[in-house]
């Protein structure tokens, strides 16, 4: 029964689907002080060499190198936020655009640790790793009447989604305290928040690092599911790509780079002829929704709108139900 | 309210667009199944390929996918087996690669696998072939490392380990070279790779290395490089580039006056060298698998073939494709099922099979064991290097 | 050695500061940084390869295609990309970058359906001819690159500063509204000044497939990323700052190549954004821009 619903291939795709939603969200907190990174490409491939290089060169357990990867962007994060913030807009994006291509030169020529444009590859893979430990607890795939192969797609699944999940409602529930609010002013006039009291600076830097952080999961995340990195998955058109998630989804609410980056990332795959024209679609994205809807497809609006019609509903289906009690009564 | 609608505008405008690219792309990744129904008593099987159909490296897919047609309507003329091919384009991309296996091999349950088009795609995809259990061959990866991925892994082309110490052998023969100057890319994979073979074999033979230089992606300027080359007065360059970069190296280092020989990788055998760079390109030595002017009716056979098929002269990616679904279905005939491990016992058996590319066989690890030719390019054209 | 390696650190210097005087133009009187100024460029290059080698036509004809082609990518460029966000309500100040992103991959991505991936090559007997010079040679090509870069700086300069239109370009750079109200057709000016600034890219595509031979679609994004590293070396917006930034980093880059670090020549481009941004973000020419600090 469970054999024939589980397909490798879909829970691949919604795999890679998860983990752009990550980088999404990533850029999505960036943004979210008002601040553009062209970056996050290179944010990413920190996390990813160094959880590959600790799991496969020095055996670290896989998550404490995801981790340790994760925490090692968000720190290069505070080290270029704090002198970079003096910057603002355009020049914080050339800057942090300048950051993503050094640090992929870096990982080019730096040989005796990243293998150079060769790249790394037998990573350790999530899926197969957690197999194995599972074996040793005396639990195969026979037990649940699946195959090898699809126990490993589900559990990398299973792991992505919930990582994600408790990513989101995380963030969720950090716009909804001091620090969203605070970051919500930045973006909106930066000289009005400072006059009220808030520290940009620390909030700025914070937003930053949060960004490089998550970016750096998603990087360390990406290593352990294609078990095979090189430098040339972390260039410039990665950066862009996952501003494209933002920027066609929305900036304004975290669903919207939710959004752009599901819809981004399985159009290609339900559409494979659309595959070829995939960067001029981009393109042709960047500039229309400039043109037409700077703020994204899912905006504030759009967010209180489906939230008013449920409260209405709601609402009207309470009065009928106060009426019919009072019909009741009369 | 008129936002909205604006908003709504929008969102359909961006739709459409996406479906009409949608409905403008070619139909390419359609099964092949052309040529005559099965016939009695032929082994069927269904075969995965994954190849780079579309973007930059589409001319690469194109060819060995029409490699791989053009040998399996032979085969199904003969009769003994029937495969049915099912393409799936990766688009040189190593999560779309890696998407596409696991459709063939869990939505269509194919009994084999052959591609992908790149190495760095084989790193992603191989290791969650040989876990499942499906074996696969790739007719255009020659990084290092790729068959030791795993037993249910081969390839058919040579890689950079067989094909660069034979040139620069013959190279030192001819020219009686003892100092050498190294040029290659550094950040990519392929002439990374062809360097590490090319500094290996030259500290081997006890060449003295005057300079190493590199160069990147998307640059159009090498006089830098050339000129410091150019003043240590070497005996032959070894250079790993991929054609397109290579022949403009050879083009600013003919003009600057450096007219030594010049060895290149796998990625430096192109026709496309002498259309880029002209004269310039005289003195370039490659080892390679596949020599379309070889004396042999089967080579012929299969240009003339090649060229009435598809109207264009095949390119050694065509003619390992060619092989490669050759030796798989030998190795299909053998099993007499479409059972994956039996496939995989018989093709990793492979010994002495004749392909196009000459004498063919797999060693313990799945790597292919044959000899190159080596060429070199004389007065515009690619000849034999004697 | 030494020599030689200079002339080739000039030679790409001087189309570098081509290719940064586009964007200084651009930025000077828009503000904005035409992240699609190298693809531009590149079609330029492509029109180069399709006029001498694929025709067969004359080179000078090849200078009068590109100019006119890239000058309509331009056109587009400001109609379709830029006019819109312009005076909108809400627009934040990266919708430009954004947008003119957008329009760099679209490029780069129409050229390899154009004219595939592969090198094109640029065959003209122009680029054979040179001087022998004791142990040098000088080609006439890189001479020619030489002069085209300092008579575009100098006629660059002066037209800004004594033309009309160049003083109207000044007045529009200096604040739009005051210089529409001042009876300058601020559409017509800026429109010319995207124009211009392409058609600059053009000629540089030319010089480039005349001095090496190699034109690709992917050295669009390369070119521009070392043009926008240059301005911001230079100073944005400053002409002077272009020429300087340009030569300067063209020689930086032939120099650590012979000092024997080549895998890093990529690199130097952007250590040099971060560094400038932070320790002087006006630039080496510009002047104090208050709104390059918060």
């Amino acid at each position: 029964m469970l054999a024939e619903i589980i397909n490798p291939y879909y829970l691949q795709v919604l795999s890679f689907i998860l983990i752009n939603i990550i980088l999404g969200v990533s850029i999505y907190i960036t943004l979210s002080t008002g601040q553009l990174s062209l970056g996050h490409a290179g944010f990413m491939s920190i996390g990813a060499y160094t959880s590959a290089i600790l799991t496969l060169n020095y055996d670290f357990p896989l998550v404490v190198g995801v981790i340790l990867g994760a925490l090692l962007a968000g720190i290069v994060g505070i080290l270029i936020g704090i002198p970079t913030l003096r910057l603002q807009g355009v020049y914080l994006a050339i800057a942090t655009l300048g950051f993503g291509e050094v640090v992929r030169v870096l990982f080019i020529n730096w040989e005796s640790l990243t293998q150079g444009a060769i790249g790394i590859s037998s990573i350790p893979h999530f899926g197969r790793e957690l197999v194995t430990g599972l074996r040793d607890t005396g639990f195969t795939a026979d037990m649940i009447g699946i195959r090898n192969n699809q126990l490993i797609s589900l559990l990398v699944f299973i792991i992505l989604l919930v990582i994600t999940v408790l990513l989101i409602t995380f963030f969720v529930r950090q716009n909804h305290s001091r620090v969203g609010r605070a970051f919500a002013a930045i973006k909106m006039d930066e000289n009005a928040a400072e006059a009220m009291g808030i520290n940009i600076t620390y909030y700025k830097v914070l937003a930053f690092a949060q960004g490089a952080m998550v970016a750096g999961f998603a990087g360390a995340l990406y290593a352990h599911v294609t078990a095979y990195i090189s430098p040339s998955d972390f260039a410039y058109h990665r950066a862009v790509e996952i501003l494209i998630f933002a920027v066609f989804g929305g900036s304004e609410v975290i669903w919207g780079p939710i959004f752009g980056a599901t819809f981004l990332t399985a159009m290609p795959e339900l559409l494979r002829e659309v595959s070829e024209y995939r960067y001029m679609i981009y393109g042709i994205i960047l500039v229309a929704m400039m043109a037409f809807r700077p703020q994204g497809l899912i905006d504030h609006e759009m967010i209180y709108k489906i939230k008013s019609r449920k409260k209405k509903k709601k609402k009207v289906e309470d009065d009928k139900k106060e009426r019919n009690r009072h019909g009741v009564g009369s | 309210m008129r936002k909205s609608y604006k908003g709504l505008l929008s969102i359909f405008a961006i739709m459409a667009l996406l479906l009409a690219s949608a409905c403008s792309g070619g139909n390419e990744t359609s099964g092949d199944q052309s040529g005559d129904a099965a016939k009695d008593g032929a082994v069927s099987a269904k075969v995965g390929v994954i190849s780079w159909l579309t973007g930059a490296g589409a001319g690469y897919g194109e060819a060995i996918t029409n490699g791989l047609k053009l040998a399996n309507k032979e085969i199904k003329e003969q009769g003994k087996v029937d495969i049915e091919l099912i393409t799936e384009d990766s688009a040189g991309k190593q999560e779309q690669a890696l998407s596409s296996a696991q459709k063939l091999m869990n939505s269509e349950n194919v009994s084999a696998i052959i591609g992908p088009t790149l190495s760095t795609e084989m790193k992603v995809v191989g290791p969650e072939a040989d876990l499942n259990g499906v074996p696969i061959m790739g007719t255009s990866t020659t990084a290092a490392g790729i068959p030791q991925i795993g037993d249910y892994v081969f390839r058919d082309s040579i890689p950079e380990s067989l094909a660069i110490p034979a040139s620069i052998e013959k190279a030192i023969e001819k020219y009686d070279v003892k100092k050498v100057a190294i040029l290659y890319g550094n950040d990519d994979v392929f002439t990374k790779s062809g360097y590490d073979t090319m500094k290996k074999v030259a500290e081997d033979k006890g060449l003295e290395i005057l300079t190493t230089e590199t160069f990147q992606k998307g640059q159009a300027d090498y006089n830098a490089q050339l000129t410091k080359i150019k003043n240590t007065q070497p005996d032959l360059i070894l250079c790993s580039a991929l054609y397109n970069e290579g022949a403009v190296i050879m083009d600013q280092a003919r003009k600057m006056g450096i007219d030594v020989p010049f060895v290149g990788g796998n990625g430096f055998n192109s026709p496309e060298v002498i259309k880029i760079a002209g004269d310039a390109a005289d003195g370039l030595i490659v080892a390679t698998p596949w020599f379309a002017g070889k004396d042999d009716q089967k080579v012929q056979d299969f240009v003339a073939k090649y060229k009435e098929e598809y109207g264009k002269e095949p390119d050694q990616f065509a003619a390992q494709a060619y092989d490669g679904m050759y030796l798989l279905a030998n190795a299909i005939e053998k099993a007499g099922s479409d059972d994956r491990d039996a496939i995989r016992d018989a093709l990793a058996e492979t010994e002495g099979f004749e392909g196009i590319l000459g004498e063919m066989s797999f060693d313990e690890e799945g790597d292919i064991v044959m000899e190159p030719t080596v060429l070199t390019i004389k007065e515009g054209k690619f000849q034999l290097f004697e | 050695m030494i020599l030689e390696q200079l002339i080739n650190g000039l030679t790409l210097g001087s189309i570098y500061a081509i290719v940064a005087l586009g964007y200084t133009l651009v930025f000077g009187v828009l503000g904005i940084i035409n992240m699609a100024h190298g693809e531009i460029f590149m079609f330029g290059a492509f029109m180069g390869v399709v006029i001498t080698h694929t025709l067969q036509l004359p080179l000078a004809l090849a200078f009068v295609v590109a100019i006119a082609v890239t000058a309509l990518l331009g056109l587009f460029l400001e109609l379709l990309a830029l006019r819109p966000l312009r005076g909108k309500k809400g627009v934040s100040h990266l919708a430009p970058l954004i947008s003119t992103i957008g329009v760099s991959i679209f490029l780069e991505n129409l050229a390899h359906h154009f004219f595939g991936a592969g090198n094109r090559p640029f065959n003209t007997s122009f680029s054979e001819i040179s001087v022998q010079i004791g142990s040098v040679t000088i080609y006439a090509v890189q001479l020619v690159i030489f002069a085209i870069a300092v008579l575009l700086m100098v006629g660059l300069s002066f037209w800004l500063s004594k033309t009309k239109a160049g003083k109207a370009l000044r007045a529009c750079a200096e604040n739009l509204e005051a210089a529409s109200l001042l009876g300058v057709n601020t559409k017509k000016m800026i429109m010319m000044t995207v124009v211009i600034a392409s058609a600059m890219g053009g000629i540089a595509g030319i010089l480039v497939g005349m001095a090496f031979n190699s034109v690709t679609p992917q050295m669009g994004l390369t070119m521009g990323l070392k043009g926008l590293a240059i301005i911001i070396l230079g100073g944005m917006g400053s002409v002077r700052g272009a020429m300087a930034g340009g030569l300067i980093l063209g020689l930086s880059e032939t120099m650590i190549v012979v000092f024997g670090e080549s895998g890093y020549r990529d690199a130097i481009a952007f250590i040099a954004i971060i560094v400038i941004l932070l320790v002087r973000p006006q630039g080496l020419f510009g002047q104090a821009a208050p709104e390059a600090r918060r």
